[in-house]
Formats: C-alpha cells, sequence, structure tokens
C-alpha cells in the first residue's frame, strides 16, 4: 500500500513538473520556434497569419500581449484591429495558452524591449519545396486514410476531417474540411501546422507522435494535388438511396435465409403443453 | 479381422423400479455445476411416455442417427456439407424447452422471512436466470403416466400401430408402463464422433468410452443434433459439450460406474465385448431389421482362439480378453441371446442392450358373478359392484406374450426395428425361464411343458437356472467385471517411470516441528 502511495505521489510530481515548468525558463525564441512559426514569420512575408517583423512598432505592447495570451477573447471582443485581421488572414488565432512570463519573453523576443534587434534576422524565408512526387501523392493518400499508419502511431488524417476525392470516402466532421486548404493556407502554413499542429486539439492527438519529415511531405502533396484537381473529384453523394437500399438488402437476404432453412426446428416440442399451463404472473 | 474391445453395459428392464437413484448418484458426481443443471447423462424414463428431452425418438424433429443415402450411410442432421452450410446455426438444435428449465427452490426464505400473517413459501427459482419462475417441465414429468394424452400417447414408438393396437394399450384395465433407464449407449459407429467439426470426439481405443475432449470442443454443437439419443449436451456456462463418460476415472480404479453401482434394483450389469472393427460399415449400412443380428454377428466369442490370437496380435491385453470371458455382458447378449439394442435402426450400433421387460402382462378379463362375495362383506366395508375377473393364469404356453398388454409391434419399434419376432423370441425365454423356474420351486407346471418350453426357446435347464442366476442371486462381482485399465502402462508411454524411483514416500521431511510452549 506504501508503496503503492509512493508511486502514485512520484506520477503527480512529475506530471506536475511537466511542460509548464519547462517552458517556464525557455528563451521567447524557442517558444517562437514552438508554438508560433507555423502560421507567423519574423519578416514581412504572410504565411497563414501576418509577417511579424516590426510588430511591435505598429500595434501598442499591452495589445500585442493581451492578444498572445488571450487571441480568443480579443477577437470575440468587438476590437475592430482583430475584426480587420481576421478579415484579412481568415483563420482565427487559437489560444495556446500562452503565460504571462512567455508573453513577456516573446514580446522582448519579438522586439518590444531589449534584446529583440536580431529578429529581422533571424527569420528565415520558407524554403523553396520541390512538387511532390506521384509516389509522395499516392503514400500521402495512403496516409490520409490511415491505409498506411504512421510511423510514430498518431492518429489518421480521415478520423477527423474530409478532403472532397475520389479515392476517399467518408472522411470525419470533427474538424476543418480540407479540400482547399492549400489554396487558403499555401504550401509552407500546411506544412507548418501538420508539422508541428498550433491547434489545442491536434496537438493533444499527436503528443509524442509526431509526423515524420517524409509523412508530412506525402500529406502536403497529396493536399496539394487535391486542391489542384478538386473539381475533377466528384465522389457520389448516394444520399437517402444508401440507407433504403441496406434496408432493402437485409430484407431479401433475412428472406433468403428463411427460405433455406425453413425446414430449422422452431419452439419446443413441447410448446403446446407450455401455452395450456397456468402462469403466476 | 480387426479384434477390439468395448466396455458395454446391459440393462434387465423387467428388474427396473424406476427409482431414479441412478439419475440421482449421476447427478450428483458429474452434472450438479453451473451450466450442467439440466443435463441428465443419466435419466429413467416412463414407456409409452416422450421422454427426456420430449420426443426424442423422433427423428423427423431432431434429425439424429444414419440414413442409408445412394453413398452409403449419411448423417441424417450433420456431416461434412450440411455441418459446413450450417455451422453458424445448426438449425435443427434443441432448444432448453425441450428438455426442461432446471430449477431450484429460495429454501432460505422459509427460516428468514420476517414474522408474518402468512407461512412463508420457497418460491421456484431457475437455476439458468436465478429469477422466480413457473415450473413448466421436469426430466422426468411423465413419471409413471402411462395413457396420459400429452406424454404416453404422443410416444414416438407408437407411430407404427394400428389405431386398435394403440386404444387396447391404454384401456383401463390393461394399461401398463415399464421404465427404460438411458444412459449414453457408447456406440461403435457413433454418430456424435462422426458429426464433430473440431474432432474433439473420440472412442478410446482401450475400451471403447466415447468421450468428448473439453481442450478441443468448439461448442458448435454438430454432435447434440447427430446423437439420435440426445445423450450429448451443451453446456450454456463453459460452452463446450458434454456427455456421459461411463464414469472412467471410476471404471480405471476398478470401480462399477456410479449409476450401476447405486443401482437398487440391480439392473445393470457391464463387461468386455470382443468386436471385430472391420464389419462396422457394412453392418450400420445393413437392411433396417437385419441391423441387430448383424451387430450380434459381429461380437465374437471371447473363448475362440482365433479371436484371442487376433486380440492379443491387436493390443487387447490378456486382462482384458479375460474379463471378455466372464463378461456378463457377453453371457446376456451372445450366449443367451436375451438382450437386444436400442432402437437399432438409428444405426450407430450401440453397446448398451436391454433385456426386454416381459411386464407383468398375463392376464385376460372375464366376467363372473360376485354376488356371494360382496354378500359377505359389511355394507359399509369394501362393496365391489365389479363383476369382471382379472386373471392371470393362462393354459397356453406362450399364449401371453402375443396377447401381451404391450403389442409386440410396440417392444419391436424400441428394441428391434420393428421386429416382432426378434423382441419375440428373448420374451419367449424370458417366460422359458419363469415356467423352469416355477417347476423347480413350486412345481404346479407340468414337466412336459416346461421342458416344450425350453426346447422351443433352446434353452437347457442348466442354462436356464444359469440365466436365473445372473438375473436374481447374482453378486457384485458378478455384475460388473471390469477389466484392469493398465494405466502405468499407459504413463510408461508417456514418461519414464524410472525418473521418479526412490523420490516419493519417506525420508524427505525437510525439518521437525517445534514442540513446548
Amino acid at each position: 500500500m506504501r508503496f503503492l502511495s509512493q508511486c502514485a505521489g512520484l506520477a503527480i510530481l512529475s506530471l506536475s513538473a511537466g511542460p509548464p515548468s519547462l517552458m517556464a525558463q525557455q528563451s521567447g525564441e524557442e517558444i517562437f520556434q514552438q508554438k508560433c512559426v507555423a502560421c507567423h514569420t519574423l519578416n514581412a512575408d504572410r504565411l497563414v497569419g501576418p509577417g511579424l517583423a516590426g510588430v511591435m512598432t505598429r500595434r501598442d505592447r499591452a495589445w500585442v500581449k493581451r492578444f498572445i495570451m488571450r487571441p480568443d477573447l480579443v477577437l470575440g471582443s468587438e476590437d475592430s484591429i482583430a475584426a480587420g485581421l481576421l478579415e484579412e488572414y481568415l483563420v482565427p488565432m487559437p489560444n495556446f495558452g500562452i503565460t504571462d512570463a512567455e508573453a513577456e519573453a516573446l514580446i522582448a523576443f519579438l522586439g518590444g524591449g531589449g534584446g529583440g534587434a536580431a529578429a529581422g534576422e533571424t527569420a528565415a524565408a520558407p524554403d523553396v519545396v520541390e512538387p511532390a512526387t506521384e509516389e509522395q501523392i499516392l503514400l500521402g493518400q495512403d496516409l490520409f486514410q490511415g491505409k498506411i499508419r504512421f510511423t510514430n502511431g498518431g492518429p489518421t488524417c480521415n478520423s477527423c476531417h474530409d478532403v472532397i476525392h475520389d479515392a476517399v470516402i467518408g472522411g470525419g466532421v470533427l474538424a476543418a474540411e480540407l479540400t482547399t486548404v492549400f489554396s487558403r493556407l499555401g504550401g509552407p502554413g500546411v506544412r507548418a501546422i501538420i508539422g508541428s499542429p498550433p491547434f489545442p486539439v491536434m496537438q493533444r492527438a499527436y503528443l509524442n507522435k509526431a509526423l515524420t519529415d517524409e509523412e508530412v511531405a506525402a500529406l502536403v502533396g497529396f493536399l496539394q494535388q487535391a486542391d489542384a484537381e478538386q473539381a475533377l473529384h466528384q465522389p457520389r453523394d448516394y444520399g437517402i438511396k444508401l440507407f433504403v437500399a441496406g434496408v432493402a438488402g437485409t430484407v431479401i437476404l433475412l428472406g433468403l435465409y428463411s427460405l433455406v432453412w425453413r425446414r430449422r426446428t422452431t419452439g419446443s416440442v413441447n410448446q403446446s403443453i407450455y401455452d395450456r399451463q397456468i402462469k403466476s404472473t | 479381422m480387426d479384434i477390439r474391445s468395448q466396455i458395454s453395459m446391459v440393462f434387465h428392464l423387467d428388474k427396473c423400479i424406476g427409482c431414479h437413484t441412478c439419475s440421482i448418484a449421476c447427478k450428483n458426481i458429474w452434472t450438479d455445476r453451473k451450466g450442467a443443471e439440466y443435463m441428465w447423462w443419466n435419466n429413467v424414463e416412463t414407456k409409452p411416455g416422450t421422454g427426456y428431452p420430449g420426443k426424442w425418438e423422433n427423428q423427423d424433429i431432431y434429425k439424429g442417427g444414419w440414413e442409408v443415402t445412394d453413398d452409403g450411410i449419411q448423417l441424417k442432421g450433420a456431416g461434412k456439407p450440411k455441418s459446413l452450410t450450417n455451422i453458424f446455426h445448426n438449425p435443427h438444435m434443441p432448444v432448453i424447452d425441450d428438455y426442461y428449465e432446471p430449477f431450484t427452490y429460495k429454501y432460505l426464505d422459509l427460516i428468514e422471512s420476517p414474522a408474518g400473517d402468512d407461512q412463508p413459501t420457497a418460491r421456484p427459482i431457475s437455476m439458468i436466470t436465478g429469477e422466480p419462475m413457473d415450473i413448466k417441465m421436469g426430466p422426468n414429468w411423465d413419471d409413471d403416466l402411462s395413457g396420459s394424452p400429452d406424454y404416453a400417447r404422443n410416444d414416438p414408438n407408437l407411430e407404427k400401430l394400428s389405431p386398435a393396437e394403440k386404444e387396447a394399450m391404454f384401456q383401463l384395465e390393461r394399461m401398463a408402463f415399464f421404465y427404460l433407464p438411458r444412459i449414453c449407449n457408447h456406440c461403435l459407429n457413433p454418430a456424435c464422433v462422426a458429426s464433430c467439426p473440431s474432432g474433439a470426439i473420440y472412442k478410446r481405443g482401450e475400451d471403447g468410452i466415447v468421450l468428448i475432449n473439453q481442450e478441443v470442443c468448439r461448442g458448435w454443437r454438430m454432435c447434440v443434433t447427430a446423437c439420435p439419443y440426445k445423450k450429448t449436451y451443451y453446456n450454456w456456462s463453459t460452452g463446450k459439450s458434454e456427455k456421459c463418460i461411463l464414469c472412467y476415472p471410476r471404471l480405471e480404479a476398478g470401480e462399477a460406474p456410479a449409476c450401476m453401482h447405486s443401482c437398487v434394483g440391480r439392473i445393470r450389469y457391464l463387461g468386455v465385448l470382443l468386436y471385430d472393427a472391420d464389419q462396422i460399415e457394412s453392418v450400420a449400412s445393413a437392411p433396417e431389421t437385419d441391423v441387430v443380428n448383424r451387430q450380434l454377428d459381429m461380437i465374437l466369442d471371447p473363448f475362440d482362439p482365433d479371436v484371442i490370437a487376433s486380440a492379443k496380435s491387436n493390443g487387447v491385453a490378456d486382462s482384458t480378453i479375460d474379463a471378455a470371458q466372464k463378461s456378463p455382458a457377453y453371457k446376456f447378449v451372445k450366449e443367451w441371446n436375451l438382450a437386444l439394442p436400442l432402437h437399432p435402426e438409428f444405426r450407430t450400433l450401440p453397446m448398451l442392450f436391454y433385456v426386454p421387460p416381459l411386464l407383468p402382462v398375463m392376464a385376460s378379463v372375464t366376467k363372473v358373478d360376485n354376488k356371494e362375495q360382496s354378500e359377505k362383506m359389511h355394507p359399509v366395508g369394501k362393496y365391489w359392484p365389479d363383476s369382471w375377473l382379472y386373471d392371470t393364469s393362462t393354459e397356453e404356453l406362450f399364449g401371453t406374450i402375443d396377447e401381451a398388454r404391450f403389442p409386440l409391434q410396440y417392444m419391436a419399434n424400441l428394441f428391434s426395428a420393428g421386429d416382432t419376432a426378434q423382441v419375440g423370441d428373448r420374451l419367449k425365454k424370458l417366460m422359458a425361464v419363469r415356467l423352469h423356474r416355477r417347476q423347480v420351486t413350486v412345481g404346479d407346471v407340468s414337466e412336459k411343458m416346461v421342458k416344450s418350453a425350453l426346447d422351443d426357446t433352446g434353452l437347457t435347464p442348466q442354462s436356464a437356472d444359469d440365466i436365473y442366476y445372473l438375473t436374481s442371486l447374482a453378486h457384485f462381482n458378478d455384475r460388473f467385471v471390469i477389466p484392469a485399465a493398465h494405466r502405468e502402462q499407459a504413463i510408461e508411454m508417456m514418461e519414464f517411470a524410472g525418473d521418479v524411483k526412490g523420490s516419493t514416500g519417506f525420508g524427505f521431511k525437510t525439518g521437525t516441528a517445534k514442540r513446548g510452549a
């Protein structure tokens, strides 16, 4: 018993000593690489969200801090800057649960008071990626549907996402429909989101199950192809007919069974005796 | 010749009193378990009656046993093509209501109920669901119910009888019944073995006991359908099928099976028969009324030197041959030709034989004048207005057998596939033995009459006395001649017994117990 409670105590300790306390010690740059780089560059280039060069001069420091910590609140309020940004960039920034200390570190890194001067220089333009090969697209198609498992055991894409594509039958509806994601977010944005997901649910789903570079490239290739060829792909939607056909098939099958096994034993040989017996209830 | 040994049984139906002690002994030892409550590996039925499970002899319902087709004999309700196409739902399975829903009573309510205005009662509880239930049926629900419309008159063996014969059976003065105790027949051509898709059922080489390997059984239940005697049962708790194992652990220790050991009427005999396994297929395929005689021909004389030599070359132990020579089964079945298998037309070649019941069948009813008798009695006392005399004496030798209260045809349907001559033979022998013993002990039967009776049936006074002895006076060791099982040889085949020599017994104590305070 004592051993068990010690184990439990250790487990709780190790849990509480997990990510948050580690993050507190991270520098602004590390936090940026971890959480922001998927959507933002450090120059003026647009990725998913706006490039962040000179953001600290464009915006009020307090506003930036508030937006970093609680983007959902700012976007939900009647803040005109936030509304304008959402209109321009379409994708609302998710809440990453960034703490006060982390926000300060990020602002410092972005040039909001001391030590952030180098921000512009560290920003690297996204690599120019070669277009995906045919094999990669096919691999991405299989990975998306789970025909091939992810190396690290992450859940398949179509558990939650759908893509209009002849090869994909019935994707999930829990998360965004991804047919046009490539034209909406662009190659680097898609790659960044798949590689290090900014969305809390996706983060949790792929915690310790990160996709490999080959898998990311394959999926991006597939999504790019799906986007480019969406007009050619028209998976049929059977609607109510599918349900009706299912019911009709069941009825036909049951009828066939009762015909084939019509001489089966039904009921008990003693049924006529039981039927005449008086029941207590 | 392929001589094998079979532990065979003979049940003497004239001696069965229908006490169900055998059933209870078996139940207490083997089927007093969860999932087995409804099973009665041994059960006793009243005949005429529908038995357990209901109408089990009607293979139009249950599809058990073998049938003759163009390609020889085939299983009626199982076999490779039928089993394969029906493997996920066997369409001829008996349901629990064909047997009965097992029940017990909530006895604790009798002593634990709070004080109240009414006596507490012990409600019946289902042993399957644990819920209160209405008892609808039992394993011997038609016990002693001859003439009942639901049971006796639905006996499948009445089918080939004429309406007049049926009515005669159930006339009030003529009504009779007898008991038919049943266990697994440990057949030579077992349908259960043939039907098993998993190969879990096998007939033991050394003694012919048919067993289900519980580790191989997959619960397909084809054996339940295939056995025409409905003597394999499905255990709903373990998901495996079970059947009578002829108490083989007891047999291997030299003890009689529990049902036989406990038999109050001492109706049961057990001994070895040697038979020629090469003939099994041809005998099982023989025309219906020939099956019995051909089956008896398969059973060989254990005193014949050729048979002994052949048996030895087949690995039959000397002790087994010796047991076969002393076997009461051999005497009843072959030497005296008194016993018949139950329903040979199912073609499984059952190795449990029945001496058919003679019953108190001899009676004629004549009108007499009872006036004188009645006048002697006090009016308040017995007054007997009936003027019919129920007379059990007869002048004619075997006349009563043909005029038995049970038509011979009924007995023939049970024991000889409808051939009345074969059952008639056995009954006449029983009758001749009775006449002979009557002459010996009472002497009111003429010697000439007894002699002609014995000659008619091919018996001698000596053999009649032997039959009388084994029927009425036999000791335990006469009734059960159990061959040594030679388990030591079986063990030595698997492991070297010398390995454990010197490592068991005294002298291995690990320490001395501490004494004192």
